[in-house]
C-alpha cells in the first residue's frame, strides 16, 4: 500500500423484509421505498449524494439490463456518477469505499436487488459454473454445497449433529430479527429430522429462497459525521476470488476468504478476529460457517457472536446476503439493532461472498471510532 | 484525479463473426496475452482484475466472470464484474483506473469480450419492459426512432448516414484486428436492405466475437515500462433515468455531463481544436452526426455538416473512429474498451496503418441502455 488510507463510514442502511416473493412490486418498485429510507436516515437527498453504484444480475432478472430499472428508482436526474456490478451489492460497497480513496467523492448509494420469484434459481444458478465441464453436470448450489460439506466432514470429522447445532444457534437468532425470512426458532433435534437436500446437507442446514432490495450509504470523514449520529468506520477491507473448477480447489478450505481477512485485518490493525464482538457470514450452510471460522482465525464454536441477524440460514436474498452482512453490522455498531444488539458491541467483521462454493469472498473490519488505536 | 495513471499495454483479438476455434476463456485470453506482452509484464506483475461484459444472456452463462477466473489470471487477487450495458467495455476500464487512482493497487488489467457466436444477439437484446409491448426488434429497433428525431429536427440530408459507414469501412481498411474491412460504396449501403428505417443493413454494427485488455497503471509503474504509455487525463462514467418527462434521448445529459467533466480533468476548453481524434461508439451510422454535437465538437445541428463536408475522416481535422469503430467490429461488451484502447494507441502513437498524424489527445467514448449510460475517457502523450 502506497497511500494513507481516507476513513470512510458506513452512515445509513434499509432493507425491506425478505419474503420468498414479493407478489405485487417489479424489483425497481422494491428498490424504491429503501433507498427512500436510507437517504431519509441521513437526512439528505439524491442531491446531496456524490454516486451511485447498483448490484444485480440479469440472468436472476431472466432480461438483459434488469439494472437499468433502478437508475429510475435511484433517483437518476439530473444524470449520475454511476457503475452497476454483476454482483452483490456488498461487493459494490467495496467499489464505492475505492473510489472514495481516489478523493473524487465523499458520498454514496449502494443498491442490491434481485428478484429470484420470477426465475427458478436452481437452474439458473447452475448457469454460474464454466458451460463446458461443470454446468452440464446439472450442478446447483445446493449440491455443490454438499460436495463440500463432505469432504469438510471427512477432513476435520465433523458431524451431523454439529451441523444442527450451528443451524439452532442461527434460527433462535433469526427468531429477533424482523427483517428476516425464516423467524420460527428449531432445536437442534428438530434439524436434525428433517429430510436430505442432498446428503449429507438436511433441509434444515440450507437457506430459504427469498428477496429482497437493500441500500447502503457510505461518506468519508468530515461528511459521515454530518449524514449519521453514530458512523460505522471502514477500518480495513480486502476481497480475493480463486479458481471455480470445484476439482481444482479444496473445498475445505477457502484460500480466498483467508487471504482477504489477513488483508483486511493488516489494514484495520486487528490483530485476531476474536477481537472483535461481532461477526456476520455469508454462509449458506453450517459448512460453510465452520469453514470461513477456520479462514478468518476464529474458534470453531464460541468466540465473538457470529450472526447474530440469523445469517443467511433465515435470509439469503441473491445479490443483497453480502450487503445485509454489513447492513446487519452497521445496525449492531450504531446501535439500531433492535432486541438482538449484542451489547457493547465497538467492532465487527462482515463478510461476502459470490460463486459456488465461497469461490470468491470479501472481507470487512469495522468500528465504532474513526480509528482504533 | 488524486494519482496519475497510465495505459501501459494494450491487446485485442481478431475480430469475426465466429471465432469457433477458440472457447471463451481462450479469447479472452488471446487479449490478455497481447496486453501483457505488449506491456513487458507477467501475470505475476497484476495487483487485481476488473472484467466486463454486456447481457449474460449472449453467451448463455451467468456471471462468466466466475468461471473465467483462473484464465484472467485473477486466482487469490481481487476481480470486479462490471455491466453497464454497450458502454460497459469503457465504464469497466474506467473502474480499473480508480483501482490504480485509489492508491490500493499498482497495476490492474482490465478485459472485456463477447463471444455472440455462442448465443443470439437479436433474442438477447430484446428486452421485456414491465407495462410495455415487448419490440423483439433489438437494439436498431430500439434506436431508430432516435435517429429520425435527430433527421427531423436538424434537417440532415438522407445520404449522411450512408456517408458515414462507407468511412467507417475504409478506416477498418486500415486495420488488421477490424471485423469487416471491405471497402463499399454510398451505392452499396443504399442498395441494402433497410432494417430500421432510417438504418439499412449496411448501416449497422456488426455481431463478433472479441475480446480487448489493457494493463493500466500508476505513474511509477509506468515510468518502469518498456514503451511509452498513454496518460489518462480526464474519465467519468454518467447515467441517467429512463422514464423523465423531458429526457432527450437524441442529445441526452448524461453525455454532455459526462463530456464535461472529462473536459474539464483534463483542462480541455474547445474539443475540436485540442482533441486530435476520437474513438466514439457510433453502432448504427447516424450516431456519428449525434454524438459530434452532444460530445461538443461543434453545436447542435451541426454534426451532420461536419460529415458532409468529410471533416472527420482519416487524415482530415479531426478523424473519427480511425480503427474503423463499432460499425466495423462489434463484440458489444468489449466495444467500449476497444474504443479508449484505441484511443490509447493513437496517443502512444501506435496505432499502425491508422495512425492519426501527431496524435497528442484523443477521446474514448461508449454508450448504452437507451442512450442513458456514458463512459468516456481523454487520454494523453504528456503526464
Amino acid at each position: 500500500m502506497t497511500a494513507r488510507l481516507r476513513d470512510v463510514a458506513i452512515v445509513g442502511f434499509a432493507q425491506l423484509p425478505v419474503v420468498a416473493r414479493d407478489e405485487h412490486r417489479m424489483a425497481a418498485e422494491m428498490l424504491y421505498p429503501v433507498v427512500r429510507e436510507a437517504l431519509a436516515q441521513c437526512g439528505v437527498e439524491r442531491d446531496d449524494i456524490d454516486y451511485q453504484v447498483a448490484g444485480s444480475t440479469d440472468y436472476m432478472d431472466g432480461r438483459p439490463f434488469g439494472f437499468v430499472m433502478a437508475l429510475d428508482v435511484m433517483g437518476s436526474w439530473p444524470p449520475r456518477q454511476d457503475l452497476h456490478l454483476e454482483m452483490d451489492a456488498a461487493f459494490g460497497a467495496h467499489y464505492a469505499w475505492l473510489r472514495m480513496q481516489t478523493g473524487e467523492i465523499d458520498t454514496a448509494l449502494v443498491v442490491g436487488h434481485g428478484k429470484t420469484s420470477e426465475g427458478e434459481p436452481a437452474r439458473v444458478l447452475n448457469l454460474q459454473l464454466d458451460p463446458y465441464y461443470q454446468a452440464p453436470l446439472g450442478l446447483d448450489p445446493v449440491s455443490t454445497a454438499a460436495l463440500q460439506a463432505s469432504a469438510f466432514m471427512a477432513r476435520t470429522g465433523t458431524t451431523d449433529g454439529d451441523l444442527a447445532e450451528i443451524a439452532a444457534r442461527s434460527r433462535e437468532a433469526g427468531a429477533r430479527n424482523p427483517d428476516a425470512q425464516v423467524r420460527t426458532p428449531a432445536s437442534a433435534e428438530e434439524l436434525r429430522r428433517t429430510p436430505w437436500a442432498v446428503e449429507p446437507l438436511r433441509e434444515g442446514y440450507l437457506p430459504p429462497v427469498g428477496e429482497t432490495a437493500t441500500c447502503l450509504v457510505l461518506a468519508a470523514a468530515g461528511r459521515a459525521e454530518r449524514l449519521c449520529d453514530r458512523p460505522v468506520w471502514i477500518h480495513g477491507v480486502d476481497q480475493r476470488v480463486e479458481l471455480q473448477t470445484l476439482g481444482a480447489r479444496d473445498l475445505t478450505r477457502s484460500a480466498s476468504a483467508r487471504l482477504a481477512a489477513e488483508r483486511a485485518f493488516q489494514m484495520a490493525g486487528l490483530a485476531a478476529a476474536s477481537d472483535v464482538d461481532v461477526v456476520e457470514l455469508a454462509a449458506a450452510t453450517p459448512v460453510e460457517e465452520l469453514i470461513l471460522r477456520e479462514a478468518l482465525g476464529l474458534p470453531r464454536r464460541g468466540g465473538p457472536v457470529v450472526n447474530p441477524s440469523g445469517g443467511p440460514l433465515c435470509a439469503n436474498p441473491l445479490m443483497s446476503t453480502g450487503a445485509i452482512r454489513l447492513g446487519e453490522c452497521f445496525r449492531q455498531l450504531a446501535g439500531r439493532a433492535g432486541a438482538r444488539a449484542v451489547p457493547g458491541a465497538r467492532r465487527a467483521i462482515a463478510h461476502a461472498t459470490q460463486g459456488h462454493c465461497l469461490q470468491q469472498n470479501l472481507v470487512w473490519v469495522l468500528g465504532t471510532e474513526r480509528r482504533w488505536a | 484525479m488524486k494519482r496519475a495513471v497510465a495505459v501501459v499495454g494494450v491487446g485485442q483479438t481478431h475480430h469475426a463473426s465466429r471465432r469457433a476455434e477458440v472457447s471463451i476463456a481462450g479469447l479472452v485470453r488471446e487479449a490478455i496475452d497481447r496486453a501483457l506482452l505488449d506491456a513487458g509484464l507477467e501475470h505475476r506483475d497484476i495487483d487485481a482484475v476488473v472484467l466486463g461484459k454486456a447481457p449474460d444472456m449472449l453467451e448463455g452463462v451467468m456471471q462468466p466472470e466466475q468461471f473465467l477466473a483462473g484464465a484472467v489470471g485473477a486466482h487469490l487477487k481481487p476481480l470486479i464484474r462490471v455491466h453497464t450495458a454497450g458502454s460497459v467495455g469503457a465504464s469497466t476500464a474506467l473502474a480499473a483506473v480508480t483501482h490504480v487512482a485509489s492508491g490500493l493497487y499498482e497495476r490492474v488489467l482490465t478485459v472485456a469480450f463477447e463471444k455472440q457466436s455462442e448465443g443470439n444477439a437479436m433474442w438477447a437484446l430484446s428486452p421485456t419492459l414491465p407495462f410495455t409491448p415487448p419490440l423483439v426488434a433489438g437494439a436498431g429497433g430500439f434506436f431508430a426512432p432516435y435517429i429520425r428525431a435527430y433527421i427531423a429536427r436538424t434537417g440532415a440530408p438522407p445520404h449522411i448516414g450512408p456517408m458515414i459507414a462507407v468511412n467507417a469501412r475504409a478506416n477498418a481498411a486500415r486495420n488488421e484486428y477490424a471485423h469487416l474491412r471491405e471497402p463499399m460504396t454510398i451505392e452499396d449501403v443504399l442498395n441494402s436492405p433497410m432494417l430500421w428505417d432510417p438504418i439499412r443493413y449496411l448501416e449497422t454494427c456488426p455481431s463478433s466475437d472479441g475480446a480487448c485488455a489493457m494493463v493500466i497503471a500508476s505513474e511509477e509503474a509506468a515510468r518502469r515500462g518498456p514503451r511509452r504509455p498513454a496518460w489518462v487525463k480526464g474519465g467519468a462514467s454518467y447515467a441517467e433515468a429512463m422514464w423523465v418527462p423531458g429526457r432527450d434521448q437524441v442529445n441526452p445529459k448524461a453525455g454532455r455531463l459526462c463530456a464535461k467533466a472529462v473536459y474539464d480533468q483534463a483542462g480541455i476548453r474547445d474539443p475540436w481544436k485540442e482533441i486530435d481524434t476520437a474513438e466514439i461508439y457510433v453502432p448504427f451510422s447516424w450516431f456519428e452526426a449525434m454524438w459530434l454535437e452532444n460530445l461538443g465538437f461543434c453545436d447542435l445541428g451541426e454534426g451532420w455538416k461536419i460529415v458532409d463536408r468529410g471533416e472527420q475522416r482519416f487524415g482530415a481535422h479531426l478523424p473519427i473512429n480511425p480503427s474503423g469503430g463499432v460499425l466495423c467490429t462489434n463484440p458489444i461488451g468489449a466495444s467500449g474498451m476497444l474504443r479508449l484502447a484505441e484511443a490509447a494507441l493513437q496517443v502512444m502513437g501506435r496505432a499502425g496503418a491508422h495512425q492519426v498524424d501527431g496524435a497528442r489527445t484523443a477521446l474514448g467514448h461508449a454508450y448504452g441502455g437507451g442512450a442513458q449510460y456514458f463512459a468516456m475517457w481523454v487520454v494523453g502523450s504528456e503526464r
